[in-house]
């Protein structure tokens, strides 16, 4: 699901007190009011504390047919990847169960297939954009349609999308400043472009959609479930995990290997891991002499032009 | 607010809860001393494990509540704040970074460094960002427990990888003490601390009992400030005799119809965590003859409310048992069971109406309030009133308003007691 910037919040805060997650609040309003989608059900991951509380709301007050919380842990060792592996056989049980289907290791293993053609041409198009040649809102699009849309489609489109860029040559990104962008959930595309408005180009993220996506692949000599357990306990750490404070190691590697001009973390208003972070990450990147702008904003698109002032003079300073 | 001001007894027991906490400090004082290992631990871990290896046990979110009651609290949390840390946290945490920022004494939340820190997400993810944050500061191990979210849907079958997951933790907890301390795992002593950690919280249910009573004999007085050996000293013995004592009070006065507030009117239960820096708030109620009957804050910290987790499966399987417990921790409750055990618990106590404080830092306990409130009014006839403030950040309570609130709601509990 991804959050909709254009929605008024009306029927989520009679279930949310107002300093909570306004994306999460977000997605609340739109379950609340009904899916054009067909939607048959929500899987929730542990998230943030605000996430993790506001799926029995979802239980109450949100007509679907399953609902299911997986509990994605914190840590990342041996016994929290049985835990896990425990807890994506309980999904399989239970969609099973729901939809009288079967899935079966065999099934597993061929979408894991497929995933991994997907990683590998987005990670292509990835290195298009920090060549210059895909700007970073097209590529934030196209990640978001990816994980929106039928994996054997989205195959096709990225192959065609890939032949596209070969020939393709963005002299006009060469002028905007080079940015690694971090932070809460940024779904909003119009938000990147808005960056790009200021003179801004995405050259890398550290973003669920972005490089989290494809990283890198699930090993598919691995038995299948295990697989995926272990290819998510070994993705670049999020916020909300344990210790959070590796995130910087990465954002760091990156910051270098792509030569940023400077790194923008964005806090969604009341994003706690974030907030958390941040006054460490500010110190790391001050001693490295790295540029850091951290931004909390409301989810809206009207509040982007408040911030304009603020990135207009970060890109000032770099 | 015309009503004339009423004034509440307190246990005598309660008076001595000073020299607990006094024993406490000085253990601690001990520890540092004598060059035993000392851990900060938050809410919700396994504290008795700590005494069990002879770990010295410090709760900086304790610490963070005696700063707010000698209202030092705000200076604390303006001082983290110009480290960048949001107005939006959580105001025990930014308590704490205040308070070590300024090398405060322990006497008004200071809280020393530790040879290593012990979380748990089992309440909050707070306490892990929390502890990842001082630790690294300190530069001290972190060893962190995770504990998985029980919903609404969660079944039993689930349930017995949930706890298999946090026995194979607890060991692991155990090595990592071990290997950090020299100190080895004493079967016999845990469960002696076992065992003493059981009779602290069954002899605080005990007295939880008591308050069914009508009129009841135990206020907040007596509640939040007792809470403390709970969090701080739970396997030690010398709180059960506090307790004890308490108990034996409170009973007396049950027996002789004693109150803890004359002419008790309206019984209300408070959920959440108390405004610290403002406890006078609680005896203000007393003013229109209320009077708090439960707080499932404080009851949550009598940790053995399972009832399927007996005595001697506490003192023979001390781990396993610890594992079943920080599962069904009353704090935690997910929305369908909290509605349940709202609806039985205002039954039992003959409650009149709720209080819920939304707390602008504790977003896993407010979550959820606004459905509990509705389903308590529109299933239970239960008045409920939301109270948005901080539990540690005075500048997040506006009394006045507050209080008006609490009149108006008292306005209607007396107009249903008419009726």
């Amino acid at each position: 699901m991804f959050g909709d910037p254009t929605l008024d919040i009306n029927t989520a805060n009679e279930h949310i007190p107002p300093n909570h997650c306004i994306w999460a609040k977000n997605l609340l309003e739109q379950a609340i009011k009904g899916f054009d989608d067909d939607f048959k059900g929500i899987i929730a991951t542990h998230g943030c504390d605000c996430t993790n509380r506001e799926f029995d709301i979802w239980l109450e007050c949100v007509n679907l047919e399953f609902f299911y919380f997986l509990n994605a842990p914190l840590k990342r060792n041996e016994a929290a990847l049985k835990f896990f592996i425990d807890d994506i056989k309980e999904l399989i049980i239970q969609l099973e169960d729901k939809f009288n289907v079967t899935i079966t290791p065999a099934k597993i293993s061929e979408a894991i297939r497929l995933m991994n053609k997907i990683r590998n041409l987005l990670r292509q198009i990835s290195d298009y954009r920090s060549n210059l040649q895909i700007k970073g809102s097209d590529f934030h699009s196209l990640v978001k349609s990816v994980q929106k849309m039928d994996k054997g489609k989205a195959l096709e489109m990225l192959k065609s999308k890939i032949d596209e860029l070969k020939s393709h040559n963005l002299q006009s990104i060469n002028k905007l400043k080079k940015i690694l962008l971090t932070g809460s959930v940024i779904d909003d595309t119009e938000f990147i472009v808005f960056l790009e408005n200021l003179g801004f180009h995405i050259i890398i993220d550290d973003l669920c959609i972005g490089t989290k996506y494809f990283w890198h692949n699930v090993d598919e000599a691995e038995e299948p479930v295990k697989a995926l357990a272990k290819y998510h306990l070994s993705k670049p750490i999020y916020s909300t995990k344990f210790p959070s404070y590796k995130r910087f190691e990465i954002i760091k590697d990156l910051a270098r290997q792509f030569n940023v001009d400077g790194v923008i973390n964005i806090a969604q208003k009341f994003c706690e891991p974030i907030l958390y972070d941040h006054p460490y990450f500010s110190k790391k990147f001050k001693e490295l002499g790295i540029p850091y702008l951290f931004v909390e904003m409301e989810y809206n698109r009207e509040s982007y032009k408040q911030l304009t002032t603020r990135f207009e003079a970060f890109k000032e300073i770099i | 607010m015309s009503a004339i001001k009423k004034k509440g007894k307190m246990l005598n027991a309660t008076n001595k809860l000073k020299n607990e906490m006094g024993r406490h400090f000085l253990a601690i004082e001990q520890a540092y001393r004598d060059g035993t290992p000392t851990a900060w631990a938050t809410a919700g871990t396994p504290v008795e494990f700590l005494y069990t290896m002879d770990v010295q046990p410090m709760l900086p979110e304790n610490s963070a509540t005696i700063s707010a009651a000698l209202k030092k609290s705000q200076n604390f949390i303006e001082l983290a704040e110009t480290e960048g840390f949001s107005y939006d946290l959580c105001s025990y945490f930014k308590t704490n970074v205040g308070a070590v920022l300024s090398n405060a004494n322990m006497s008004v939340g200071g809280t020393r460094k530790p040879t290593f820190m012990l979380s748990s997400d089992v309440i909050c993810d707070t306490h892990v960002s929390w502890f990842q944050v001082q630790a690294e500061r300190f530069n001290v191990p972190h060893f962190t427990i995770d504990v998985p979210h029980i919903v609404s849907n969660t079944t039993n079958r689930q349930r017995e990888y949930f706890k298999k997951y946090i026995i194979e933790q607890l060991w692991e907890l155990l090595d990592f003490i071990a290997e950090l301390t020299g100190h080895e795992y004493n079967p016999e002593k845990g469960r002696e601390v076992a065992l003493n950690s059981y009779e602290l919280g069954k002899i605080w249910q005990d007295v939880f009992e008591l308050r069914k009573n009508i009129p009841c004999p135990v206020s907040t007085r007596d509640t939040f400030g007792g809470l403390f050996p709970l969090f701080t000293m739970t396997g030690l013995e010398s709180p059960i005799k506090l307790y004890k004592h308490m108990y034996r009070e409170a009973k007396q006065r049950v027996e002789n119809g004693i109150g803890a507030l004359e002419n008790e009117e309206y019984r209300l239960m408070f959920e959440g965590i108390p405004f610290w820096y403002n406890l006078k708030f609680f005896s203000n109620l007393e003013r229109w003859n209320a009077i708090i009957v439960y707080e499932p804050y404080v009851y949550a910290f009598t940790k053995y409310t399972n009832p399927n987790i007996t005595k001697e499966m506490v003192i023979n399987n001390p781990v396993e048992s610890m594992a079943e417990l920080v599962l069904s921790f009353w704090y935690i409750y997910d929305l369908e069971t909290r509605v349940k055990m709202f609806k039985e618990t205002v039954k039992d106590w003959k409650i009149d109406g709720v209080l819920l404080h939304d707390n602008l830092s504790c977003r896993p306990n407010a979550c959820g309030m606004y459905d509990l409130k509705r389903k308590l009014m529109e299933e239970a006839d239960i008045p409920s009133l939301v109270i948005t403030s901080d539990m540690n950040d005075p500048r997040k309570m506006n009394e006045t308003q507050v209080l008006n609130q609490i009149e108006s709601f008292i306005e209607i509990l007396r107009e249903r007691k008419k009726s």
